[in-house]
């Protein structure tokens, strides 16, 4: 099933929703602009298409093979992952200075979309190169920088994050690995890393890999946690590259999904020790990797419904396509396609509303991140800051959650054949699994998002959000769009009722609030995609009485947000009841009557 | 009104394109002339006075037509053409590469690829690939078109019309004929085929798929395809495959034979223009997006094809 | 030397077109637009060229609506060094094109101008002989390879049956076939460059060509759908109806 780009939709969420125009004002941003925006939507568009999306099932059959520390990727990857260096698409958004192109984060990641929904496992090679790449930029000395950041935001090297150990997953005080000072500025690195994505691989020349670890004198805990800088050969005075460095693969992990990305089991120093450079300060390592994580985050919400428009592209060509049954209430005896019965259109309908839901509230918040960085007033700069923070935990909490319902329809839009392999809708739901798990579960989460993001600003974001949401809904309401705005108005009691609650309690009785924190992170993400679609739904409306010719796509819009506040806002209430009072039978049972 | 149709030869022989271009003028109505255009194209020419409705044979015959390029043939055409309400020749690459420059010096639009004549001015053609058909009126006082061989029969022969000579102009000086390569008659690929004669597992052996499906495939130019169940077989290499994992094809003409019809080779290509499908169960799903279906045992259907194609 | 590449704004070839229901037109509102496929190659041959040190520059034109402007920015972003829109909102027929494209030459004076071979929108695959006609020129269609060699340039083209090579006296008109290469996908920093290189304006009326259209469009329709299929009784019926009632062989 082929992919194509919906650049349509994007545009229309990055022009009307997102307010590509406001980032375009921001300084630094003077060439963005919607023609410029459009220019490179549709080149990613047709790289995404044409060259990366066709190598999604190959991946997934192929995956990697290991054979003397060698990781060999599948059939078309190398050149495509060429093409798409040499076209400069991994330094979209990285600083000019470095060879980059400096696009804001918000068209960036409309490309972002493209590349996870053509093809998610190729995607995170240059994701993690661009994680790894703002870690260096941000923290590292201008010489490491200089000697690593142009090849990276080139593509010509990859970068990897190394933070995983078998015993420090989520809980990374844990982390074991040892970096030992030589005396000549470098240090060795010895230990084993898991969970590497493309840690190592034959599509570049060097991989530079960010490693935690500490050193002798480092006190225990998270505290106690640098970073370095290992790369797979070790570079030249003159950039040019030298002796193999002492780190290898030495196992890929057999997963679930993503089965084209090289998970790798990654050793150092097994003889004598890794050559690392320390990044920035002794002791401050994860601090540093906390810096890029709102990235990361935003990053796999993208993943999850990037999935998802891929998973609902196929399901809709497969509705279409497939012919059982004759339609319900029609005169016509012959068995029609299956996109004619209702329960087929509400599962479609329930994939479309989320997608677009989420694909707006993504947007606003890559726009706000960079509102954040850039923006010349300090109050409006704190504002959006504030913004990005609350939003982020939802975006990857929730698109990633609902990938898997969204995924999980689309194997069920095709029958029995969505449960063979051969039919390709399977993989996505494969494939979508893990972004609910990694760069923090859904758990972790939502306990930022009732922790650090709710309880410790007294809900002040939250509030200020929930009161944009009301606008709308009262502007709704004006509009003949009643059905939606009552819907909101409805969803913001529960909305409210919940914060206030999270607020009063975290401090209380902080279990109670954690065992609903899960069902909060996803009534915020359906009141605020609902927010999202209640915006579309007025800007559809205005165009259509200006007169604006695309009336399809606008109308279209307009039922995708009935739809979605008859269907998934009234879910607000009961997500409410267990945040409120669903505490106690979360913590009741004994655990021996588990 | 008289219709000049531009023939399409080799010097040596009449190719058949030029019947079928002598129908569609036919359709038109009016007295028509053949124009032939070569060296040493007597031969040519004489075939074309033999088809069936045709007036007069023009024959214009010089060293520096023989290869037929365009700047040189066109002042030919030009010259004729004022005399002649229509002037039609085939839509084949020769035609394509002539007619529009002629129409450019006339300064006349020029029609493509008409598949149907409604009446003298009206024309109906494709556009978009076929999507779309277009009806079309010229208010030129000259029509010229290409016309596609395949929408019209072609013309009979066994008439006598007269060859004329006439004034073959000069060697425009600009271009010249350097080589050809005429394509040897291996087999095109897949993709790109015009037909695709495919097999599925009923060939029950590498030996019958290849020894069954070649001959045939040989006969009308095809390409081979298999489904999936025949190249898991291992009845057939991996790219043979047609299907969702295989390669999605739109041919002209599909044959499919001894495949049942599962639904991942359906979508492979069911966008063929023409699928004829042989198997011996009746109720296989093949049946349901075939043209044209033949339920029999492709053992014996597969040789009385070739052999009814070598009638 | 210099190239001339003309490109035109068409439907996107994945865009599954539909006719308006009166049946006067195709309905191409709100459909994606791309450059014409055979134009993308025109564009690449011509940038192949000057990279390989043959050509010196390379101006690309389009004529039609403002839009036109989107389809020029890809094709300089392609390589292409400036442009020229002839903008108008007539609908532009084959001859018209030449015409203008000539008018441009007489001002430009490339020694080759590459076009597609035809537009995917009306297939009329006319543009590029009627052009070397109004020239003078020589034309070598349908082209799966191009060399350039001192005055001359040597055009490989697909023509029925197979490949026919001839050797055309500068300046002379190319078009594309679809194996003549693969269009590159653009490099990022070149949309940026895009965005600067000259992009010239003119109109039909300027250049002095009367742009109206010959042939009149009585309705449009899309083709009739696949008939339900037929069971034949034996081998020869079969061969008859291929034959005779589908022409597919």
């Amino acid at each position: 099933m082929s992919y194509r780009a919906p650049v349509a939709d994007i545009r229309f969420v990055l022009n009307e929703l997102a307010g590509l125009n406001e980032v375009g004002a921001l300084p630094g941003y003077e060439d963005v602009n919607p023609e410029l925006a459009d220019a490179i939507l549709e080149e990613a568009a047709k790289l995404a298409e044409n060259v990366i999306a066709p190598l999604n099932k190959v991946g997934d059959q192929h995956g990697n093979k290991l054979s003397d520390g060698i990781v060999t990727t599948a059939p078309g990857f190398k050149s495509a992952y060429q093409q798409f260096s040499e076209n400069g698409w991994v330094s979209l958004r990285t600083p000019t200075e470095f060879g980059g192109q400096g696009m804001p984060a918000l068209i960036a990641m409309a490309t972002e979309e493209m590349w996870c929904a053509a093809n998610v496992a190729f995607s995170l090679c240059p994701l993690l190169t661009l994680g790894a790449f703002e870690a260096l930029e941000h923290h590292a000395s201008d010489e490491l920088k200089a000697t690593y950041l142009p090849k990276m935001a080139s593509g010509e090297w990859t970068g990897t994050m190394n933070l995983t150990e078998p015993q420090a997953g989520s809980d990374l005080a844990q982390v074991r690995a040892k970096a030992v000072p030589v005396g000549d500025g470098t240090y060795k690195i010895s230990g084993q890393k898991i969970f590497i994505t493309w840690g190592e691989h034959d599509m570049v020349e060097n991989i530079v890999h960010l490693v935690l670890a500490r050193l002798p004198d480092a006190p225990a805990g998270v505290k106690g946690i640098s970073l370095f800088v290992v790369p797979k050969y070790l570079v030249n005075a003159d950039g040019s590259l030298g002796e193999r460095n002492d780190v290898s693969c030495v196992s890929l992990e057999h997963k679930l999904g993503i089965h084209a990305s090289p998970t790798c089991v990654m050793s150092y120093g097994d003889k004598g020790g890794a050559i690392g450079y320390l990044v920035g300060e002794a002791h401050r390592g994860l601090g540093y990797m906390f810096t890029m994580m709102n990235q990361a985050r935003l990053g796999v919400g993208i993943e999850g419904m990037a999935i998802a428009e891929r998973a609902y592209q196929q399901a809709v060509a497969y509705a279409k396509d497939r012919v059982q049954s004759r339609e319900l209430g029609s005169d016509n005896p012959a068995p029609a396609a299956i996109i004619k019965h209702a329960d087929i259109r509400r599962m479609l309908m329930t994939m479309k509303s989320q997608i677009e839901a989420q694909r707006a509230l993504t947007y606003y918040a890559g726009a706000a991140l960079d509102r954040a960085a850039r923006h010349p007033d300090a109050a409006e700069k704190q504002k959006w800051q504030a913004v990005v923070n609350f939003l982020i935990p939802i975006v990857k909490g929730w698109n990633t959650e609902q990938v898997n319902e969204i995924t999980s329809l689309g194997v069920q839009i095709h029958g029995g054949m969505g449960f063979i392999e051969e039919t390709g809708a399977a993989q996505h739901l494969r494939d979508a699994r893990i972004t609910a798990i990694y760069e923090g579960t859904t758990g972790i989460q939502a306990m930022d998002l009732v922790g650090r993001k709710t309880a410790s600003e007294q809900g002040r974001t939250a509030r200020a959000l929930l009161a944009e949401v009301e606008a709308v809904a009262a502007q709704l309401k004006t509009q003949g769009l009643a059905e939606v705005g009552d819907a909101l108005d409805a969803a913001l009691v529960h909305a409210r009722a919940s914060t206030d609650f999270v607020v009063g309690q975290f401090e209380a009785q902080p279990k109670a609030v954690a065992a609903g924190s899960v069902p909060f992170l996803k009534l915020m993400g359906i009141v605020l995609g609902g927010w999202q679609l209640g915006r579309a739904a007025l800007v559809a409306k205005q165009k259509l009485a200006d007169g604006d010719a695309d009336s399809a796509f606008l109308e279209a819009k307009l039922i995708t947000a009935r739809f979605f506040a008859v269907h998934l806002l009234p879910q607000v209430g009961g997500l409410s009841a267990a945040i409120l009072h669903g505490a106690d039978t979360v913590l009741a049972l004994p655990e021996e009557a588990f | 009104m008289s219709i000049l149709v531009i023939a399409e030869h080799d010097n040596g022989s009449l190719k058949a394109a030029t019947l079928n271009t002598v129908t569609a003028a036919q359709k038109i109505g009016g007295d028509i002339h053949v124009l032939v255009a070569g060296h040493n194209a007597a031969a040519a020419a004489q075939a074309a006075a033999q088809i069936a409705g045709v007036a007069k044979v023009l024959l214009a015959d010089a060293a520096h037509l023989g290869h037929q390029l365009a700047e040189n043939v066109t002042p030919v055409v030009v010259e004729l053409a004022r005399g002649y309400s229509h002037v039609l020749a085939p839509a084949t690459t020769h035609g394509k590469n002539l007619l529009p420059r002629v129409a450019a010096l006339l300064d006349v639009a020029q029609i493509s690829d008409v598949i149907a004549v409604e009446s003298a001015d009206t024309f109906v053609r494709p556009i978009y690939a076929g999507n779309v058909i277009a009806t079309v009126q010229s208010s030129d006082a000259i029509k010229l078109m290409t016309v596609r061989t395949t929408a019209f029969d072609a013309a009979a022969t066994g008439g006598s019309a007269t060859v004329e000579s006439i004034g073959a102009g000069s060697d425009a000086g600009k271009s010249s004929f350097v080589s050809q390569e005429l394509t040897k008659s291996s087999r095109p690929e897949l993709g790109a085929a015009k037909i695709i004669v495919s097999g599925g597992r009923a060939l029950a052996s590498s030996e019958q798929f290849h020894g069954v499906l070649e001959p045939l495939a040989d006969k009308l130019g095809a390409a081979i395809g298999a489904s999936r169940a025949a190249v898991d077989a291992g009845y057939a290499p991996n790219d043979y495959q047609v299907g969702q994992t295989g390669k999605i094809v739109a041919p002209q003409l599909y044959l499919a034979v001894g495949i049942s019809g599962a639904i991942q080779h359906l979508a492979g290509m069911k966008d063929s223009k023409v699928i004829v499908a042989i198997n011996k169960d009746e109720e296989a799903p093949i049946f349901q997006v075939a043209d044209y279906g033949l339920v029999a045992d492709l053992f014996t259907a597969v040789p009385e094809l070739i052999a009814e194609l070598n009638k | 030397m210099k190239i001339l590449v003309a490109v035109k704004r068409v439907v996107d070839y994945n865009v599954k077109v539909r006719c308006k229901t009166d049946g006067s037109d195709v309905d191409v509102a709100n459909v994606k637009m791309s450059m014409n496929p055979f134009d993308e190659i025109a564009v690449e041959e011509a940038v192949r060229l000057k990279e390989a040190g043959k050509a010196s520059e390379i101006v690309v034109a389009s004529l039609g609506v403002k839009q036109c402007e989107e389809t020029l920015r890809t094709a300089l972003a392609m390589g292409a060094d400036r442009a020229i829109h002839v903008e108008t909102d007539t609908e532009l027929q084959p001859l018209a094109v030449a015409k203008l494209l000539k008018a441009l030459a007489d001002k430009e004076q490339p020694q080759l101008v590459i076009l597609g071979k035809q537009a995917i929108d009306d297939d009329a695959n006319q543009t590029g002989q009627m052009l070397a006609a109004l020239m003078n020129a020589p034309q070598g269609t349908f082209a799966s390879k191009v060399e350039l060699a001192g005055d001359k340039v040597n055009v490989t083209r697909e023509i029925d049956g197979g490949l026919e090579t001839v050797s055309l006296s500068l300046p002379a008109i190319v078009t594309t076939d679809l194996r003549l290469n693969e269009p590159r996908y653009v490099k990022l920093p070149n949309i940026m460059a895009a965005k600067k290189k000259p992009l010239d304006k003119t109109t039909p009326a300027e250049l002095g060509v009367d742009a109206a259209p010959r042939l009149k469009t009585l309705k449009v329709a899309e083709p009739p759908v696949r008939k339900a299929g037929i069971k034949v009784a034996s081998v020869a019926e079969l061969v008859a109806k291929l034959k005779n009632e589908a022409k597919v062989i």
